[in-house]
């Protein structure tokens, strides 16, 4: 679970977020709203990358953070990535291969990133981060980039990391995508909550979201 | 032909004093140049190195040399050997090229790269090891090929204060045979060859870093 109490996050004086205050329990949370709207700067302060101007922020569950670009690091095999960070807390790598069987990507895993595809990418990038067993998965802007196809699969990929009990906070312009998988959805607009909803107790939740926009 | 091969022996007696001044002066320059690009992420410290590779690199090596090998006596009461102030001298040289390099490769890195591995709970000295270095050294593998390369023929210079390297060598044999030619192209293909040699080994060592070579 995740508390915010009147988050404050401000660049060059100008504020980002702006009091923000949410509860976020186990679910599919969509963060939506245009460019600049805060949704990124939100996530990274969650995972630590920022520090607050004020207010605070409670989350005393692991998280696990995809990068927009993915980051993967270049020099490293798909396998050294999935597994230096674990082998280096000493965890278990005993899951690396069962995540890449079910991410569909057990045949990349010799491979380095420059020989991937983006949704290909993707995946490792998310099974990168799962290594470290989170509880709670932060995604950037997981469908930027990559054909509608792709989107698809995405959807069904993140599915099937809530099925594993991960609570997740996805940040997307991609208003389809974020309705589709979300539980509740959170529009963001110059740093401040303009709607928060449960996609599925409203019709047209999309045109709902655009008409906020 | 014979007296052609004595005197390409001849000539390639500096050859040794040579490599030990650039190995040395390259080690010393790496040292201190990682030392530098290091100390940079300390603001106090930043002025001060700005300062010293400014000063560095406005200055002629071959008054650095001179001022290492004849001042030290009166600045230190130390008498320096030829060696020591060359490694002295040309290590200090190039430690400033090599921390700019080392700088111009650290910025390269995404900013990202640092947060994706902080997001992993990688500790910093592995992150750096592993994460950033190995990234860093790929970046400027070029620039400091062409570093050890100017190096290299910057130690010539120890000719001046007396160093019998292949210059010094080269020059012994002229004055010995009333001819400067042969030493001299003797001394040419000695360097020439050096570096042929640098880049090839730099050339293997990129080969074998093909992580990217789509990217």
């Amino acid at each position: 679970m995740i508390k915010m109490h009147n988050v404050c996050k401000l660049f060059n004086n100008v504020p980002v977020l702006n009091n923000i205050n949410l509860i976020i329990e186990q679910s599919i949370v969509g963060l939506a709203g245009p460019s600049g709207s805060g949704k990124s700067t939100l996530l990274r302060c969650i995972q630590k990358l920022e520090v607050l101007d004020s207010g605070s922020i409670e989350c005393n569950d692991s998280t696990g953070f995809v990068f927009q670009d993915f980051q993967l690091f270049p020099h490293m095999t798909v396998w050294e990535n999935l597994t230096y960070a674990p082998k280096l807390k000493n965890k278990t790598q005993d899951q690396s291969d069962s995540l890449l069987e079910s991410l569909g990507i057990a045949s990349k895993k010799n491979d380095y990133p420059s020989n991937l595809s983006g949704g290909q990418k993707q995946r490792v990038a998310l099974a990168r981060s799962l290594m470290m067993n989170p509880r709670i998965l932060l995604c950037d802007e997981p469908t930027s980039g990559l054909d509608v196809a792709t989107i698809v699969d995405v959807v069904e990929l993140l599915q099937s990391v809530r099925d594993m009990g991960i609570t997740m906070i996805i940040a997307s312009h991609n208003l389809d995508f974020l309705t589709k998988i979300s539980d509740r959805i959170i529009l963001l607009k110059n740093g401040k909550i303009i709607v928060d909803i449960n996609p599925k107790e409203i019709d047209e939740p999309t045109n709902y979201l655009k008409s906020n926009y | 032909m014979q007296e052609l091969i004595s005197n390409f022996l001849f000539v390639g007696t500096g050859l040794a004093f040579t490599l030990k001044l650039l190995i040395g002066g390259l080690l010393l320059g790496v040292s201190l140049g990682g030392l530098l690009s290091v100390l940079r992420y300390n603001k106090i410290c930043i002025p001060l190195i700005n300062g010293i590779i400014s000063v560095i690199r406005g200055t002629p090596l071959i008054l650095q040399l001179s001022v290492v090998y004849f001042m030290t006596p009166t600045i230190a009461g130390i008498k320096l050997n030829i060696f020591s102030a060359g490694i002295i001298a040309f290590g200090l040289n190039s430690c400033a090229y090599i921390a700019e390099i080392l700088r111009a490769g650290i910025e390269t890195i995404s900013k990202n790269q640092f947060e994706a591995a902080k997001t992993l709970q990688i500790p910093s000295f592995y992150m750096w090891r592993d994460i950033i270095l190995p990234q860093v050294i790929k970046n400027i593998l070029p620039a400091m090929i062409n570093e050890i390369i100017a190096l290299l023929k910057e130690t010539a210079l120890i000719s001046t204060i007396g160093g019998v390297d292949i210059m010094r060598s080269a020059q012994m044999l002229a004055a010995e045979q009333f001819t400067y030619f042969i030493p001299l192209c003797l001394a040419g293909a000695y360097y020439y060859a050096l570096v042929l040699l640098i880049e090839y080994i730099g050339k293997k060592i990129e080969q074998k870093g093909i992580y990217d070579k789509n990217a």
